[in-house]
């Protein structure tokens, strides 16, 4: 994707939601799209090291919580300013992560994702013991003073700004993963990705470009965990749970991991499927587990992909893509080719001979 | 001064008792195609492996210009231009085509990698599909990726192992045009490990001829053809 | 008291036994890592509790594991079986959809609130062990667990099936060559592995609350007792037990807090040092 589309996608998506923010009056829908909305960008974070990386984590719910709980501590000790307090906790969280990412992207296949859960409930154990700390299982709140960065906190919460504000988050991060990815980082990860083997004999480094981005995902992961700090002005060790982990990762795989934008998408119908089910909601869980099993099944591309193919046939443009299967004889040549070769390739078997 | 661009010395590999590859010698001058023939589990692919560092020796040397590399990993003497290409296609199958080799070229230090790419997709009439995804190319098509991933940056040693397996007759010729046209214009010396007797015997400089992990005959096309050891093991009286 | 905690927590491991045995014989057919294995386990004892409340404990002692092998037999024959070729971890998801959807009908169906069910009459006493008085039944508990450790061990080691499945588990390309129906082996020890995570269940109903969180209670203790003992491995898997059992039970007194997180160190440094039993030698 060229980098004028994707300044103009992410222009595009801005204005709509800006549109959302100024046609949207009720409360609790803008409420309900801002809840869908960070877990848009938590979805996006564990979205990424899937799609880039592919590896399934089932512990990012500790970079989601451990955020809210990093200003929460902060800000109780009074140590730093709010402002300084998010960076420290975000940057302080994907450089944690970078160091875990060292010791266990080495690990392969499901026994990275037992090795995440592992580590993840570690976290949460510790939350929910440590009283003095963390407040244990009660949970604590997050003290925001009255501004941060020179706008009142009472106005930053309101629904439609708090909305506005963590669409924007999104769309600028996933603009900005997009950008990242164009270049020669998206390409490392994408080569350790497919063969790794072929990748360190091409010359490329396979630990520190997958613990990097390992860290990336973690530290989006965390944007949104402030964003739900700033949001409901509470933390509690709930957050930090595999099972948090385990249906953000279904939510990727729902709105499908290969776009960048799938696993937002995922969240997003996640929410609003909930709240469209009403009185249905107590059996959500598992309609989202048969929505799960139906995708893997029927559209491993999640449903992005799907909308993807549909616009594509809508389009219908260009020759078809070569068959996928890999023995196939020549007769998977394309037809560009075999227009030009033709003449040379007679001369050919004679020359061989 | 050596004036071969690689030269194996009494090259080895044993694995426990088995020895796979016993005390091998052979030299690739500049320019120069050499075929290496003989049955299934004679040891080529292992020589081609132990060559560009994939395993390590038992026994022996191999010198790259006139350098020891032997205690070198395979990467490090890929970058120092011995390339090889892998009997099972082994590519960077869901990224695009431009993309994967682009990136290999930059790997090896090539400062304008995005020309280099295009040059070596050219070469092997992969152009059309630059922006293809990987895998969804066919089988022929893939082979010849494998083998753009180890042309960039210009190496001055090739080996391929068996880069026709699978391929239709039509095809086995356009990728042997290929290779012919493109050591010749670009100075790469091969070696190259095929089943195909036509395509081997079609182009090669020089052959060698292995037999359970050793070499049993050396030299011409013609002369190699002609060897009765070689018929007897190899080729069948018919030949 | 050092032999009451002692004791519990045998009595733990003996059910861990039972449940986890279960999710190694899983893994090691089908590679697969079952996270509705918990979900079973609370099924087996929701439905123990019914029929125990409609004929008696020892009818539904027999009944349950019947019913949940049947169960495991249709999630390997149109669950597992289809998806095999596909990436692990599109399987291992899917099973984290059936536990979702398996926790959702126990809710509907029982609702949430807290259950429970009588200990069976015949086992309705105390015995003094060592000094202690303990519920008879609770020796029962670890009986079965003990029965159960042996009668797979032995059956593992020489049975025709149990070479099948040994031989299954570490090369199931060859061993379906040699003749052996590898889908019928595979459905046949799924089924057995949900068996015995619903024999599990009913086995817990008497002694344990039955509430909509014991799926997720034990879910995580099993995952650590496969992956310390060693994923597939059941002898492994039947020391891990007990000594998380012991750990737990002993821990939860003497060092709460470094007892709940110990188990999980353990389990990262032995993935960090020897991932291979879940990288797995199947490609």
């Amino acid at each position: 994707m060229s980098i004028s589309r994707i300044f103009s996608l992410c222009a595009a998506a801005l204005v709509a939601g800006l549109a959302l923010t100024l046609a949207v009056s009720s409360g609790t829908v803008l409420s309900l799209l801002t809840q869908a909305t960070i877990y848009a960008i938590f979805a996006s974070g564990v979205g990424l090291l899937l799609r880039q990386n592919g590896m399934a984590s089932f512990g990012h719910a500790t970079f989601f919580g451990a955020s809210g709980y990093v200003i929460g501590i902060l800000l109780q000790l009074k140590a730093v300013p709010a402002e300084a307090a998010i960076a420290l906790a975000i940057l302080g969280i994907t450089g944690f992560a970078f160091l875990l990412g060292l010791v266990i992207v080495r690990v392969p296949g499901i026994a990275f994702g037992m090795l995440t859960l592992a580590v993840g409930q570690m976290f949460f154990l510790t939350a929910n013991r440590s009283r003095g700390l963390t407040g244990g299982a009660d949970g604590m709140n997050v003290e925001w003073p009255a501004t941060l960065l020179g706008f009142s906190i009472s106005e930053i919460v309101q629904p439609a700004h708090m909305f506005g504000l963590c669409w924007a988050v999104l769309v600028l991060c996933l603009g900005a993963v997009a950008l990242l990815l164009r270049g020669r980082f998206g390409a490392i990860t994408e080569a350790v990705r497919d063969n790794e083997e072929r990748a360190r004999f091409i010359g490329i480094r396979t630990l520190l470009p997958r613990a990097a981005l390992f860290a990336l995902s973690a530290g989006i992961t965390s944007v949104a965990g402030t964003l739900t700090a700033l949001n409901t002005g509470f933390v509690s060790p709930e957050s930090l749970h595999w099972s948090v982990s385990g249906v953000a990762l279904m939510m990727v795989i729902v709105g499908g991991y290969k776009a960048l934008w799938g696993p937002a998408l995922g969240a997003i119908v996640y929410f609003l499927a909930k709240d469209i089910l009403g009185d249905y909601a107590s059996h959500w869980m598992a309609i989202f587990g048969v929505a799960l099993i139906t995708v893997i099944v029927f559209s491993p591309t999640g449903l992005a992909g799907a909308l993807g193919r549909l616009v594509r046939g809508k389009k219908a443009k260009g020759r078809p893509r070569a068959a996928t299967t890999a023995r196939t004889a020549s007769t998977t040549q394309a037809p560009a080719m075999q227009a030009g070769s033709s003449a040379q390739v007679s001369k050919a078997a004679q020359a061989v001979h | 001064m050596s004036e071969f661009v690689l030269q194996a010395d009494d090259v080895a590999i044993h694995y426990g008792g088995v020895k796979a590859v016993d005390g091998v010698s052979l030299t690739l001058t500049r320019g120069q195609i050499r075929g290496l023939i003989g049955p299934n589990g004679a040891g080529k692919s292992t020589v081609i492996d132990a060559i560009t560092g994939r395993v390590r020796l038992t026994r022996g040397s191999v010198r790259l210009g006139g350098q020891d590399v032997s205690a070198l990993g395979a990467t490090q003497r890929r970058m120092r231009g011995l390339s090889r290409s892998f009997q099972r296609t082994s590519i960077f199958g869901q990224m695009p085509v431009r993309r994967q080799v682009e990136l290999a070229s930059h790997k090896m230090g090539v400062a304008d990698s995005g020309a280099d790419a295009d040059a070596v997709l050219k070469e092997l009439d992969l152009l059309p599909l630059a922006d293809a995804i990987a895998e969804d190319l066919g089988y022929g098509e893939q082979r010849r990726l494998d083998l753009a991933l180890a042309l960039v940056g210009r190496p001055s040693v090739l080996l391929l192992d068996e880069p026709m397996a699978g391929l239709s007759v039509q095809e086995s010729h356009d990728l042997a045009r290929h290779l012919k046209a493109l050591t010749a214009r670009w100075d790469v010396s091969v070696l190259l490990v095929e089943h195909d007797m036509d395509v081997v015997f079609g182009i090669s400089d020089v052959v060698t001829v292995f037999e359970l992990g050793r070499v049993i005959a050396s030299g011409e096309p013609a002369a190699v053809r002609a060897d009765p050891r070689v018929r007897e093991a190899y080729l069948g009286s018919a030949a | 008291m050092l032999a009451i905690n002692l004791f519990n927590g045998l009595v733990y491991g003996a059910l861990l036994i039972v449940m986890c045995s279960g999710l190694a014989l899983i893994y090691g057919l089908r590679r697969v890592v079952n996270f509705a294995h918990g979900s079973l386990y609370m099924l087996g004892a929701y439905l123990g509790y019914t029929l125990a409340s409609h004929s008696n404990f020892w009818v539904a002692l027999v009944a349950v594991p019947a019913i949940m092998a049947v169960v495991g037999v249709l999630l390997d024959r149109y669950g597992f079986r289809l998806l095999q070729d596909r990436d692990p971890l599109t399987v291992v998801l899917v099973t984290f959809g059936l536990l979702l959807i398996v926790e959702d009908f126990v809710q509907t169906v029982w609702g949430k609130g807290n259950l429970s069910v009588a200990v069976p009459a015949l086992l309705n006493t105390s015995v003094t062990l060592f000094g202690t008085a303990v519920p008879a039944y609770r020796i029962g508990v670890i009986a079965v667990g003990a029965a159960v450790a042996l009668g797979l061990s032995l059956w593992l080691r020489f049975s025709r099936v149990g070479l099948f499945v040994r031989a299954s588990s570490t090369d199931p390309t060859t061993t379906a060559m040699q003749g052996v129906n590898t889908d019928a082996l595979s459905a046949g020890v799924v089924g057995l592995g949900t068996a015995l995570a619903g024999l599990a269940g009913v086995v817990a109903a008497p002694f344990l609350a039955l509430s909509p969180s014991m799926s997720s209670d034990v879910q995580i203790d099993s995952f650590v007792v496969v992956v310390i003992g060693g994923l597939g491995s059941l002898s492994g898997a039947f020391i891990a037990a007990m000594a998380l059992g012991l750990i737990q039970s002993l821990g939860a007194v003497y060092l709460p807090d470094l007892s709940a997180v110990l188990p999980f160190v353990l389990m990262v440094a032995i993935l960090l040092w020897k991932p291979a039993g879940f990288a797995g030698s199947r490609t």
